[in-house]
């Protein structure tokens, strides 16, 4: 399964590359998600709750980051497990194309998944892939938004 | 006589025996839900099991941690492979001489494997807790190609037997390979296609696709700890064979083990096999004191209970130049999956494969079956079918179209040139066996002249002329197919399943008012046994089928027998019920003799009585001697009459028929409208029309099912693709065309009443039929071969590689 998709944030490339990095703006922002845990600069662990179709389950999983082409790109790497509902791993590579006040991500993702989420059929399964990384960007653009207007609001006042 | 006796054509009718259009008894339950299927079954205190399966295809199991699962409130209990060792269940043995892991030990090796079993308080329970229950893997390279998994280096799947160099079926030669199994004169065929005027070759894929009941596999166990008496409850096609491996495997006395096989709700094949969930439940049952019941949903049935087919058909067929064949070469790479559980007689690996030469009279052939093991499901069933005989059919069937291809001669023509002749019966095949009887011409002309071929063969070139003027943009097939099954498994000689030989049985008691019980080894799925054997027992014995109740299924009260399956129902316990039969009425004659006073050798059987030759008005009804049988001292005989008969077949039973398939296929939406299908069948003696009927339109829609769509498909990673019914392709009445059906009647020679069963014909003449239809609409384009199922995205992709979208 692939995701290609491109969005525009509308904040400046370094906060956003900031944002990407703070467990609590993106755990907000997935999809499900009920606990993530920074264990170093390079190493995320998360719980996620995941319905697709008829399958509802928890998933625990690794994520690996890659910064060294930071702020323009990094990757990532990842696994996760969800028992009898199956399982994913997957990569992804992230773009940051600087547009002054904005910045355009672009994020293109490979997944392979198994057990009784595969079964389902591809379908259904790469809708619903598509359907949370949208939903994850959008609630991610606002809460990057949110914490621009935050770090605005000081100097503005001082 | 007087005027109260019906005259003797209302007798005749009154027994509703051989030839009667009766309506099945058992519908009358089935269609107002009253069936008493294995779920029904409810017994006091039972506890509800389910497995935990694995997500991966090939894995090494690292931990399993069940505390979670067990502190849920109703579970009584895990069990893992740990907790069979002690007891030598973690692995069983297959029906085809491999063994296979009851659950997982250290790996698993397909997707939806047994792992664990979960006991608890009821399904829903049982569900909750699976979720619960933490497994550990690590993935290993997965191999889902069975000509990878024979490459060198190719990831050694069965790890427990690596090193062996001999398999139950002779040696391997590859950690991954289980067997060769030949037949045949392969020098002799190899010098033949090498000097002959015309060869066709190709390759013949023959999909994995999978029975489907509508009623799942499930049992129920109940170990009674204080007389120490096992019963099992459970879908099985071969109930006593299920008591014999439980008592090998479990060690409880054989006589300490009841099975009863309820209602069943459709086998196919599926449940002949015998699969971890029957001895997890009955361990379950053991430990726990308890009865535990255990029912597969539909996923795990599609994804982990026998699959069929699988076979990749490497062929070459030699013929002179005017079209007479003189020899057959095939290669066939078998995947069996993780574990060869094929359910085969022992001594036939590849089942009755060899009858791949069909209806056909060729002098030389060889066949060669390897047998590969890969990361999918095991099984390997007769789907709806004796032992790939639908395997050899649909590939002789295949190759006779390319063959006539190639030729540019008509496939009806080069079918009739090279049928084995009427007068050639008993006939020796090539590959060894003996066909009984045929008539094949009489069958051929007769299915051509109702179709109207000709006429279809001018509409063809028409609709073709019009498709290149581009007036439509539809094409049409004709699929033609003449199939030669191989079925009645089998004479013990050389047919055996884990030792027991393939007889099968019937014990009749006759009441003393003149009605009577017929107790068989067989059991029905939906066949219509309790139909069709009391009316072979009508026309033997004189007692209307209406007064005999037939009972299977239950090993405390039936006579021991091999099961349903492969068509065998009818040619071995038919015979036997009709033998027993003969022997009832054999007594009932000495019985008549005494009361009339006369000698036996004066008593003539006329429909139910016995008539005093040249003295019509003097007779005793079958009523009339079973009521004497009981209430009379007749010196030199035994009160009561009863009879029993094992009956062991001197040979298979060989129906056959000519199927016509008709159809309209779009090519820029790959939609094949299926406009007639014709199907002539001759099972030789018709004991029921109308349950020959049904049987031939259920078979027929299996067929269009496999053929059109039905599969069972793989990804890379070795996920089921198709594990609902969303996804595998189960007709329903808006998918299901008009069938036509018609006979003839070739009665075999050896059949106590010329029966040679028909349940599973359409299923193997009605495969090659539509796919050869699918492909004769696109001969005149040159295609020689597109692998089933023929869904619509695959006719549009074969009519896009012919460059049909311009």
């Amino acid at each position: 399964m692939e995701l290609k998709e491109e969005i525009l944030i509308p904040a400046p490339r370094d906060q956003v590359y900031a944002a990407l990095n703070d467990p609590e703006i993106l755990k907000e922002s997935i999809p499900g998600c009920e606990e993530l845990i920074k264990h170093s600069d390079t190493e995320l662990e998360a719980k996620v709750v995941l319905k697709i179709g008829p399958v509802k389950a928890r998933f625990g999983g690794n994520v690996t980051l890659d910064p060294s082409g930071a702020p323009e790109q990094f990757s990532l790497v990842g696994e996760g497990s969800g028992g009898a509902a199956g399982f994913a791993k997957g990569s992804a590579t992230v773009e940051l194309e600087d547009r002054g006040e904005e910045t355009l991500l672009r994020y293109d993702a490979k997944a392979e998944i198994g057990g009784k989420l595969a079964q389902l059929g591809s379908r259904l399964v790469q809708s619903t892939a598509k359907k949370l990384a949208a939903k994850f960007f959008a609630t991610f653009a606002e809460k990057v938004t949110e914490a621009q207007a935050v770090s605005e609001q000081p100097a503005e006042t001082a | 006589m007087n005027d109260m006796t019906p005259n003797r054509d209302e007798r005749v009718a009154n027994l509703k025996g051989l030839g009667c259009k009766r309506k099945r008894v058992e519908d009358a339950r089935f269609t107002q839900g009253k069936g008493n299927y294995v779920d029904d079954i409810k017994l006091p205190g039972m506890l509800f099991g389910d497995f935990v399966r694995s997500p991966y295809a090939h894995a090494r199991i690292k931990s399993i941690n069940a505390e979670a699962a067990l502190a849920l409130p109703g579970v009584i209990a895990v069990l893992t492979a740990k907790d069979l060792e002690p007891l030598g269940l973690h692995w069983m043995p297959t029906l085809a001489g491999d063994k296979q892991m009851v659950l997982a030990d250290g790996k698993v090796l397909f997707q939806g494997q047994e792992v664990a079993f979960v006991v608890a308080s009821d399904r829903y329970v049982a569900a909750d807790a699976i979720e619960l229950v933490e497994v550990e893997y690590d993935d290993l390279p997965v191999i889902t190609d069975p000509f990878k998994a024979l490459e060198d280096g190719a990831t050694v799947l069965r790890e427990d037997i690596a090193d062996k160099k001999e398999g139950a079926h002779g040696p391997r030669r590859h950690p991954n390979h289980i067997f060769l199994w030949e037949e045949g004169d392969k020098a002799a065929t190899e010098e033949v296609v090498s000097s002959a005027d015309v060869v066709a070759e190709e390759m013949v894929y023959y999909h994995r696709t999978h029975p489907c009941p509508l009623e799942t596999c499930g049992c129920v166990a109940s170990m009674d700890k204080i007389n120490g008496k096992l019963t099992l409850y459970g879908t099985f096609q071969a109930p006593h064979v299920v008591r014999t491996v439980a008592s090998l495997l479990s060690g409880i006395d054989e006589h300490n083990i009841r099975v009863v096989s309820p209602d069943i709700g459709g086998g196919f094949g599926n449940k002949v096999g015998v699969y971890p969930g029957y001895v997890c439940s009955i361990v379950a049952s053991i430990v726990t004191g308890k009865p535990v019941k255990w029912i597969e949903d539909r996923m795990d049935n599609l994804m982990a209970t026998a699959f069929a087919r699988d076979y990749w058909m490497q062929g070459k067929i030699a013929a002179t130049k005017e079209g007479k064949i003189t020899g057959l070469w095939c290669h066939v790479t078998a995947d069996h999956g993780a574990f060869d559980a094929c359910a085969d007689p022992t001594k036939y690996p590849a089942g009755f494969f060899h009858i791949c030469t069909g209806s056909y009279d060729i002098p030389v052939a060889y066949v060669g079956v390897d047998g590969v093991y890969t990361n999918k499901a095991p099984g390997g069933v007769a789907y709806r079918c004796s032992f790939r005989v639908t395997e050899a059919a649909y590939f002789i069937e295949r190759m006779i179209e390319i063959l006539a291809q190639k030729l540019g001669m008509d496939a009806a023509e080069l079918r009739r040139i090279n049928f084995i002749k009427k007068e050639q019966f008993p006939y020796h095949s090539a590959l060894g066996w003996e066909y009984d009887s045929g008539d094949y011409h009489t069958a051929w002309d007769k299915a051509l002249e109702a179709v109207d071929y000709k006429g279809l063969r001018r509409e063809q070139a028409e609709r073709l002329e019009a498709f290149k003027r581009g007036e439509t943009r539809k094409l049409m097939g004709v699929g033609l197919t003449f199939f030669t099954e191989i079925v009645g498994a089998g004479p013990v000689k050389n047919c055996d399943i884990l030792g027991m030989g393939m007889f099968d049985s019937c014990e009749i008691r006759i009441h003393p008012t003149g009605s009577a019980i017929a107790r068989l080894g067989t059991i029905s799925q939906g066949q219509g046994h309790a139909t069709t054997f009391a009316q072979i027992l009508a026309s033997e014995i004189g007692i209307s089928a209406d007064k005999i109740t037939v009972e299977e299924g239950d090993t405390d009260t039936a006579p021991y027998g091999l099961g349903t399956y492969g068509s065998r129902s009818t040619p071995v316990a038919g015979a036997a019920t009709a033998l027993a039969g003969r022997k009832i009425r054999a007594k009932a004659q000495m019985i008549a003799a005494y009361l009339l006073e006369v000698h036996d050798d004066d008593l003539e059987w006329d429909v139910d009585r016995f008539v005093v030759k040249g003295a019509p008005e003097r007779f005793k009804t079958m009523a009339e001697i079973a009521y004497a049988s009981y209430n009379q001292a007749i010196p030199g005989l035994e009160p009561g009459l009863e009879a029993v008969s094992y009956y062991d077949p001197p040979n298979m039973t060989y129906p056959f028929g000519a199927y016509i398939c008709v159809m309209d296929v779009d090519v820029d939406t790959g939609v094949a409208d299926i406009r007639q299908f014709y199907a002539l069948d001759d099972c030789g003696t018709r004991i029921n029309p109308m349950v020959i009927e049904g049987q031939v339109h259920g078979g027929l829609t299996e067929a269009l099912a496999i053929a059109m769509g039905q599969e069972i498909a793989y990804d890379e990673m070795g996920n089921v693709k198709t594990g609902t019914l969303m996804d595998f392709f189960l007709p329903t009445a808006w998918e299901t065309p008009n069938y036509v059906t018609d006979h003839t009647e070739t009665p075999s020679p050896h059949h106590p009443i010329g029966a040679k069963g028909v349940g599973e014909s359409p299923n193997v003449g009605g495969v090659p039929a539509f796919s050869n239809a699918v492909h004769d609409a696109f001969r005149a384009f040159g295609l020689k071969q597109s692998h089933m199922p023929h869904d619509h995205w695959r006719i549009w992709k074969t009519a896009n590689s012919l460059g049909l979208h311009g």
